[in-house]
């Protein structure tokens, strides 16, 4: 994690903090007394990450720091930050003078994903994909499907050259999602069922990690952004 | 048992469980001594699977037991980590023993925290199979209901079942198959009374007897 990232990512749990001290007064006191130790996240934790998907660089800005994701492949995907839950997490995206709020309070065990996207009337819009993942699983991959295309109304991830469904039907703004062997699969994504197939391409999938394969609008139809998902681990 | 334990190097870690004269440090490393393997041992009272990769500190203490000696333990508070890379480069084991899962099943949570989880087992075991180094994962005991770890039965279980899919490439002993839920006091709702540690270790001796012959070995 750059040094901006881990400004940003301190500012957004900071500022949640203070407010998450008030929370948990009421919330965990009487279950905090005479335990030796918690068991797992004291208040819960949710996971935050931001991800550029356009075709140039923009900045996430919030109250104390800014941080530049490149559209370079690789980077424009950023790592899951752990951030606490039940608190609003506020920020903004910007690409020259455009600038789109950023506004997300998560549930404890939830993921979101902030994407910046561009858009037809002042150049960038942000899309937030939630969910709450129960399919962690040391011997499988995971793969999600994020539809951030709006001309895309039903994304499909295919594999192999006869495109055997994977990951069907999801409408935009969606994520679809399933566990498969870890392979070296040949995975595209068409939008509906006959669309072109575009290549997502992963390599060999590695039992226990998660992929996500975002849909983007590109000059003449669908664009991919494939990329392995990372996670910040949660210190004290 | 079938003396496939004999001249095997092991280490076992483990969470509270293995901080106190006749918890785990004491049952589970005599049998395993009894085996004829040899055995070293360390607690961490309260660790996280994550705590054994990332440097911190612990506030309940710490323990070790070094082969046939006594356990040597350490009750002060903010005792820095062990870290496992450090562990396998000084033990040299052909397997570890990783006993864990009250510190992180979320007791008194309304949700399993699957994703924190998942990260802490996934960072501690990348660790050990990255050294190509046999493995196995012990899961938590029934324990006792209606006490300030707000343990329960069915928490218990949830977890038992989530760390069945999440610790490979290490093999998975589950402890509730050990015993019926509430058959094994306990003296706070998590940890047991000397017959139960007696009883626990035992079980995870006989275990280990039957999945070593599973696992592919360092020589």
């Amino acid at each position: 994690m750059s040094r901006w990232a881990n400004g940003i990512s301190r500012l957004l749990i900071g500022l949640a903090a203070l407010a998450a001290v008030g929370c948990a007064h009421g919330d965990t006191a009487s279950a905090a007394e005479g335990r030796l130790y918690p068991s797992g996240p004291p208040n819960g934790v949710a996971y935050l990450r931001f991800v550029n998907l356009t075709p140039h660089e923009v900045t996430i800005t919030s109250s104390a720091a800014k941080i530049a994701i490149p559209a370079e492949p690789g980077q424009r995907v950023r790592e899951f930050d752990p951030v606490p839950p039940g608190v609003e997490l506020t920020g903004s995206a910007q690409f020259g003078e455009a600038s789109k709020p950023i506004d997300v309070k998560l549930a404890a065990n939830e993921f979101a994903t902030a994407a910046v996207v561009n858009d037809g009337a002042d150049g960038i819009a942000v899309m937030v994909f939630r969910e709450t993942p129960s399919d962690f699983n040391a011997l499988k991959s995971s793969l999600g499907l994020f539809n951030a295309d709006k001309a895309c109304t039903d994304a499909q991830l295919v594999a192999g050259e006869n495109h055997q469904p994977v990951i069907t039907d999801v409408a935009s703004g969606k994520i679809g999602r399933r566990q498969v062997n870890p392979v070296n699969a040949d995975l595209a994504v068409m939008c509906g069922s006959s669309g072109p197939a575009v290549q997502a391409k992963l390599g060999q999938l590695n039992a226990g990690d998660r992929y996500s394969i975002f849909v983007v609008a590109g000059v003449s139809g669908a664009d991919i952004v494939a990329q392995r998902d990372e996670q910040a681990p949660l210190r004290p | 048992m079938n003396g496939l334990l004999a001249g095997l190097a092991i280490l076992v870690i483990g969470d509270s469980h293995m901080v106190t004269n006749g918890y785990l440090i004491t049952t589970l490393h005599d049998d395993l001594l009894a085996q004829g393997a040899k055995v070293d041992t360390y607690g961490m009272c309260g660790a996280n699977a994550g705590d054994w990769v990332y440097p911190t500190t612990v506030q309940c203490g710490r323990a070790e037991r070094i082969g046939k000696a006594g356990a040597e333990i350490d009750r002060k508070p903010n005792v820095p980590t062990y870290q496992i890379d450090a562990l396998l480069a000084k033990t040299h084991p052909n397997l570890v023993v990783i006993e864990m899962g009250d510190t992180m099943a979320g007791y008194g949570q309304k949700a399993l925290p699957q994703a924190w989880i998942y990260q802490q087992v996934h960072a501690l075991t990348s660790r050990i199979a990255a050294k190509n180094i046999a493995c196995v994962w012990v899961g938590p005991p029934w324990g006792s209901e209606g006490t300030s770890f707000h343990k329960t039965f069915e928490r218990v279980k949830e977890m038992s079942e989530f760390l069945s899919t999440a610790v490979a490439p290490c093999k998975f002993i589950d402890s509730t198959q050990f015993s019926k839920p509430g058959e094994w006091p306990t003296i706070d709702g998590q940890h047991l009374t000397a017959s139960g540690y007696r009883a626990w270790g035992a079980d995870i001796a006989r275990s280990l007897d039957h999945v070593v012959p599973q696992l592919a070995q360092k020589p």
